[in-house]
């Protein structure tokens, strides 16, 4: 595949720490297009090794508005289902650029391990000594290691580590959209953790063209509704979380956008430092990204100032725990305040319930028309490699004007009829 | 005589494309100590002529009677007394037996200062050239900025630099230097010259560009280069040195290149009609050469990463006259890279002796880069391994860029060609 594509395929056996290399086919894009459409196929294909399934969007990385989505696919220890886990940030982006298109993980490393991505070459090492790590001090290991701030790390926390169904996939120091528990799954095979860091280089097809038309889409986008807005508090608004913005407000520092993605709807809060202040704070980190609105209104819903909630996301960023799903099951346990909550979190294992589908209501329900519209939206967005919840805010990106782009970035012939049957196929 | 044939569009801009058919001259070119980064600049241009027989020599090869066999050295730049004390008496000899046998010197910034005449010990080993430098002087004046790049002590004087960057060339003479009129070519610390009996002036500064850079007062840099002479012919028995002020041999300076490129052809003519000769060396094929080349690029992939990551790091280390940054241990990393590359087209490799040892000297290197990486990001002064990462940086790059050569030599044009042209979306630091 020479366009839009690094043109190949790593799989990984973890038990041997082999990995061999296919080339990504023509065929597969021209049936799949990119995204959940082809880590699906490849999680088909290597059933035999329970595999987990990491790739990039078509256009991810690319000028396309919101093409920011990187994919874990996998088997979800949570509903025993095929899911889809949103990696947001630069995760995605770095994973374009890294050398391979899609990397499959099978069967079960013999020790702890980690998988080095970059320049189209990908090492399985020992992780011994990252094992039990918290997921702040593994990402700034594996950085010192490899020497590299940039780089990007998809891993599992200690509560992954431990088998807790509310351990989700993070990135670098962040929560993902994972609500399904690969992180477990990651876990599970022993791999602690993916560095990633892409300086390859991407061909356009019809460039120029292509090029014209995402600056013309991002105008478009720009214009539209959700222009100018930004930060969660804008968000929460939109799904009619009553004084949700007032809330977050005596903590918010700045809002935070994810690779080409126009609408910042990520908010840093500020819990060890003026929310005010404009300079490099003294400590490394004295705040929170906040980028799931599922976890805040959750801890809200409980009574929780927005320095508790903070704090209890931050909590869980640091265990690998998705927060959402913490405040629920908290809540299930009568366990309500800010102490009691982060008291519970190292040993909270779930269960995890009411989960259903292929994609995660982190890109939450509330912002599309129905819970059919929804669904579809979430497999057209990690197909392409758009922002799901960027995609739910911006109609202007439609999937006429996204089958366009694809064409004219591969050069391949990629209709609404074939977009139509992988979606089928992802919704099936 | 027919000229090289014309330039084509490359990668960085258009350059000059082949030499034609059958010209392959003998290359060396200096990467020993007191080299920076520059001598890269030779070998791209090598490249884009389709010049494949290209040894790159550091000082004890000199010495050690490497340019047996070698029809040019090509110097570029870096620190004069740093090469001059590398190569030592030694290399002076070899490089004196060498030019006066018939050989062809091409020197650039540094190897441009290094044959000119000087009463300054190492530096009186290679009196050659009898022109005399006009950016000298006793009473230095005030930089204007980048202080650290603006002079050189030179005993009880100084070598000043009173610009960086394009400048314009005016060519002069007989032959396709008096036919090239102006021309840009970039200055990074190179010498204006006044020729005197022996020697010919082939290109004077001409004047300054919208991207000359003034470290010293305008009117101080005018008087001090234009009308002065930035590139001299001179004669040592049979062979002649080219001395060249500014960076003719910069990839981004096309018509500077040109220059060159006629120049080795019109001096050289025995080099044409040859073939570039089969190398002897260990071949590998198949799986074997494949895991070779992946066990390389996994290390210099190592390497490019930290190198990128510490590309804008504010840090700088002298190390002998001359002050380096970061950014120098990427210009490594990206020669060597596309290169890997391009290997990878081949079915086989060839891997002449300098081949041995270069994954495990790779990875020696990444090793030390990240060890950098962390000193620099704990606050520690890391001049010494600095200096020992830019000398193996050169050492390996060298060997990697010889194996390249001795692979493009012996493969199939097709096989040998460019990679497909520049993408438009890449991967970078943020």
């Amino acid at each position: 595949m020479e366009f839009l594509a690094a043109d190949k395929v790593a799989v990984v056996d973890l038990a041997s720490g082999q990995v061999s290399e296919d080339e990504l086919s023509e065929e597969l894009v021209a049936e799949r297009i990119g995204g959940a459409g082809v880590t699906a196929r490849l999680h088909q294909e290597h059933a035999d090794g329970d595999p987990l399934v990491l790739g990039a969007g078509l256009f991810t990385g690319t000028l396309v508005p919101g093409a920011s989505l990187g994919v874990l696919t996998g088997t979800s220890p949570l509903t025993g289902g095929l899911a889809h886990a949103p990696l947001t940030q630069y995760a995605g982006q770095e994973l374009k650029y890294s050398g391979f298109d899609y990397l499959v993980f099978k069967g079960r490393a013999a020790e702890p391990s980690l998988l080095w991505v970059h320049d189209g070459i990908a090492d399985v090492e020992p992780a011994g000594d990252l094992w039990g790590q918290d997921v702040w001090a593994a990402v700034r290991a594996v950085r010192q290691k490899m020497g590299d701030e940039l780089i990007q790390v998809l891993g599992a926390g200690p509560a992954a580590e431990r088998g807790s169904d509310l351990g989700q996939v993070m990135v670098n120091e962040w929560a993902s959209g994972d609500r399904f528990g690969l992180g477990k799954a990651l876990a599970a095979k022993n791999l602690k953790l993916i560095a990633v860091r892409g300086m390859g280089l991407l061909e356009i097809a019809e460039e120029e063209e292509m090029v014209e038309r995402c600056l013309a889409l991002l105008a478009e986008v720009k214009g539209g509704a959700w222009g100018g807005r930004q930060g969660q508090g804008a968000l929460g608004q939109a799904l009619g979380y009553d004084d949700y913005a007032d809330w977050l407000a005596p903590a918010v520092h700045r809002s935070h956008s994810s690779f080409n993605t126009p609408f910042a709807y990520n908010t840093f809060l500020y819990l060890d430092a003026d929310p005010g202040m404009k300079a490099e704070p003294d400590q490394d980190e004295p705040g929170v990204l906040l980028g799931d609105p599922g976890a805040a209104g959750a801890l809200k819903g409980l009574g929780l100032s927005v320095e508790e909630a903070g704090r209890v996301i931050l909590a869980c960023a640091k265990e690998g725990l998705d927060a959402a799903a913490a405040a629920r099951v908290c809540q299930a346990q009568g366990k309500t305040s800010a102490q009691d909550i982060l008291a519970a979190l190292p040993g909270l294992t779930g269960p995890v319930e009411g989960l259903e589908g292929p994609f995660s209501t982190w890109a939450p329900q509330g912002l599309a028309a129905d819970r059919d519209a929804w669904l579809r939206r979430m497999a057209v967005c990690h197909v392409f490699g758009i922002d799901p919840i960027f995609g739910l805010l911006a109609p202007e990106i439609s999937e006429e004007k996204l089958v366009g782009l694809a064409a004219l970035g591969t050069g391949l012939e990629i209709t609404q009829d074939t977009l139509d049957a992988v979606v089928a196929d992802l919704l099936g | 005589m027919t000229p090289l044939s014309g330039y084509r569009p490359g990668r960085r801009g258009r350059g000059p494309g082949p030499a034609g058919e059958g010209f392959q001259p003998r290359l060396a070119v200096y990467a020993g100590g007191g080299s920076s980064h520059s001598w890269l600049w030779f070998v791209e241009l090598a490249e884009r002529l389709g010049l494949h027989q290209v040894a790159v020599l550091d000082h004890r090869q000199v010495a050690e009677g490497g340019l047996a066999g070698r029809e040019a050295l090509l110097v570029s730049g870096g620190d004069t007394f740093g090469m001059a004390e590398a190569l030592g008496p030694a290399g002076a000899r070899a490089l004196e037996g060498f030019l006066r046998a018939g050989g062809l010197y091409l020197g650039s910034c540094a190897g441009a200062y290094l044959p000119l005449n000087s009463s300054k010990p190492p530096l009186d080993l290679f009196n050659w050239v009898p022109a005399k430098i006009t950016n000298l002087c006793r009473d230095l004046p005030a930089a204007r900025e980048l202080a650290e790049k603006f002079c050189t002590a030179y005993g009880c004087s100084w070598v000043f630099h009173p610009v960086r960057e394009a400048v314009e060339l005016a060519g002069r003479g007989p032959g396709p230097w008096g036919r090239a009129g102006s021309f840009p070519a970039p200055l990074y610390g190179g010498p204006a010259m006044v020729v005197s009996g022996g020697c010919q002036e082939l290109a004077r500064y001409a004047g300054f560009t919208q991207r000359t850079r003034f470290l010293a007062e305008p009117e101080l840099a005018r008087r001090t280069l234009v009308g002065r002479a930035a590139v001299v012919r001179a004669g040592l028995g049979r062979g002649r040195l080219y001395l060249m002020g500014p960076h003719l041999e910069h990839p981004r300076f096309a018509r500077a290149n040109r220059l060159i490129a006629q120049t080795l052809r019109q001096e050289l003519p025995a080099a044409l009609g040859r073939q570039p000769a089969p190398p002897a060396a260990e071949r590998l094929a198949g799986v074997a050469a494949r895991r070779w080349l992946r066990d390389l690029q996994r290390e210099v992939s190592n390497l490019r990463i930290v190198a990128c990551n510490l590309e804008g790091h504010p840090a700088r280390w002298r190390i002998g006259r001359k002050v380096y940054e970061p950014a120098k241990l990427r210009v490594y990393a990206e020669a060597a890279w596309p290169r890997l590359r391009r290997l990878e087209r081949l079915p086989g490799l060839e891997l002449p002796a300098g081949a041995a040892g270069l994954v495990e000297g790779w990875h020696e290197l990444a090793g030390r880069a990240r060890r950098l990486h962390a000193g620099l990001r704990a606050g520690h002064d890391m001049t010494a391994p600095a200096a020992e990462l830019l000398a193996g940086l050169n050492r390996q790059t060298a060997r990697l860029v010889e194996t390249y050569f001795a692979n493009l030599a012996g493969a199939a044009p097709q096989a040998a060609a460019r990679p497909r042209p520049a993408a438009r979306l890449g991967g970078m630091a943020r």
